[in-house]
């Protein structure tokens, strides 16, 4: 009488151990995505309106900014440097795109400095003079009615 | 590690707490270990540990005064300053022990360097240790912005530019520690949560590994190398309890004058309430990142700047298993050692650097 091979449970295709190996690694990785995902949701910070939608902000009068001199007024939540040179008006925002520092009005050299890193940029065209910047000031839009002088703001 | 037995007396204190909780057993392992005698910690990372305590007894009582708001905070960190009894002493303490804790932090970083106490079987401990230092980085940088004043704001918003410069996830990792895309009330509620409940357990927690590993593995001798396979050493040793200890303790209470003497003679200081819109002029951060601020003013690509320290730190966290050379001491391991003292004069020229310039 020939004996019958039977299949051994430790080593056939899907085992018992397998299956349970599988479902309690399915447990702990669905548990710990429970407990992560709604801690990495709530860590990012939900999106606000902005204080600024666009428009035109009023950011003063000329004779805030006589020739020769430039401010740096809020446009909203960004600020914005105004200056005033030999060609009119000007306005760039007024963040140094080095580090974030806020650039100012030297009225020794007639140039917007970022006193972080002493970098320099041009009044007219808001391009990089010296120091480390990896660009230019970007230029917004400023128009003076009446006196007053507004910002478009984007 | 060998253990030594203290004589003790029946229906003593310590008979109490034996028949109750094994206590015995417990001391032997912990405190009644020998450590070899040639060991010269000059009880830097004890004087690290101390200096956390200080900061976790004198930032809870200034948590019981300050106001984690961009309204209130500047006026309740001088409410502390100018009206609260001591509040003068116990901000200065900790902004003292905040600038000693990094300092002597290095210090036992140096000490571990140059007496190759890194190297096997102390890889673990020091690449833990790595995490100790830029857990207490984060210290420094969290803390730095609850005075709300125009130093702590300007280095925040450079500080978290330098992370949002990281290629790939900067934009990110920005907006996340910001709390927004800009340094505002977010930003200042994350870094006050950070700064005194996420940091302080995470750092009592890797402590706590660190001196397990220390435990488990004893003080490193200088002079020789770890016999492998690991063996009770051989040379003449000492008790850790009481006379390391002892000699600890000196050092702590040495240091606790010298907070007082730098708090009373140097107090730390405020400047004017944050302005988001003028950057001061001449703007520089507290001097362990000045450094680095320094590196940004005069590599032209920014990502260079930013990417440079951070490997620094990888490759400083790998180092013993880049370094292979069993060799102790000094003059046997020439190459690792001329690195060394060229990445601190780098690191001091820097420093000296961006202080002057």
């Amino acid at each position: 009488m020939s004996q019958q091979p039977t299949a051994d449970p430790g080593t056939s295709g899907f085992s018992r151990r397998r299956l349970l190996a599988a479902l309690a690694g399915f447990s702990i990785i669905s548990t710990l995505t429970m407990i992560v995902a709604p801690i990495l949701g709530f860590l990012i910070p939900p999106k606000t309106s902005g204080a600024a939608a666009g428009g035109k902000v009023l950011v003063g009068t000329v004779a805030d900014i006589p020739p020769g001199q430039g401010k740096v007024v809020p446009v909203g939540s960004s600020p914005t440097i105004i200056v005033n040179t030999d060609q009119g008006l000007n306005a760039f925002s007024a963040i140094c795109p080095h580090l974030g520092c806020i650039v100012t009005w030297d009225p020794g050299s007639n140039v917007i400095l970022c006193p972080c890193h002493d970098g320099r940029f041009n009044p007219t065209t808001g391009a990089v003079l010296s120091g480390p910047p990896p660009s230019g000031l970007p230029a917004e839009e400023v128009t003076v009615e009446d006196d007053q002088i507004f910002v478009v703001s984007s | 590690m060998t253990t030594d037995n203290p004589p003790t007396s029946p229906g003593s204190v310590d008979d109490w707490f034996e028949s109750r909780l094994h206590w015995r057993a417990l001391m032997d392992a912990l405190l009644h270990v020998r450590v070899p005698l040639e060991a010269k910690t000059f009880f830097f990372g004890g004087m690290t540990l101390f200096l956390f305590g200080v900061q976790v007894v004198t930032g809870t009582l200034l948590a019981l005064y300050y106001k984690p708001t961009p309204e209130a905070a500047y006026d309740s960190v001088l409410f502390i300053t100018s009206d609260v009894s001591f509040g003068w002493l116990i901000r200065s303490v900790h902004h003292w022990s905040a600038n000693l804790m990094i300092l002597f932090l290095v210090f036992h970083l140096l000490r571990v360097f140059f007496q190759a106490a890194y190297k096997y079987p102390r890889e673990l401990t020091w690449v833990v240790g790595i995490g100790l230092l830029g857990l207490t980085m984060m210290f420094g940088f969290t803390g730095y912005l609850l005075p709300w004043d125009q130093r702590a704001y300007w280095a925040t918003v450079v500080g978290t530019e330098i992370a949002g410069g990281i290629p790939f996830i900067g934009d990110a990792l920005l907006v996340l520690l910001r709390g927004g895309a800009d340094v505002t009330e977010a930003t200042l509620s994350r870094f006050f949560g950070i700064h005194v409940l996420v940091l302080p357990l995470a750092l009592g927690a890797v402590v706590a590994i660190h001196l397990v590993f220390v435990h488990q593995q004893g003080l490193a001798n200088p002079t020789k190398p770890d016999p492998r396979p690991p063996a009770v050493p051989q040379g003449r040793t000492k008790p850790f309890f009481p006379h390391y200890i002892l000699e600890e303790v000196i050092a702590w209470l040495f240091l606790l004058a010298m907070l007082v003497v730098l708090s009373s003679l140097f107090p730390a200081g405020l400047e004017e309430e944050a302005n988001p819109l003028e950057t001061p002029a001449h703007v520089k951060p507290e001097w362990y990142f000045l450094g680095v601020y320094e590196l940004l003013k005069h590599i032209p690509w920014k990502v260079v700047g930013i990417l440079t320290p951070m490997v620094f730190i990888v490759l400083l966290a790998v180092l013993p298993f880049i370094d292979r050379n069993p060799e102790v001491r000094p003059r046997k391991r020439p190459l690792a050692i001329a690195l060394g003292i060229l990445t601190i004069a780098v690191l001091i020229g820097l420093t000296i650097w961006g202080y002057y310039s």
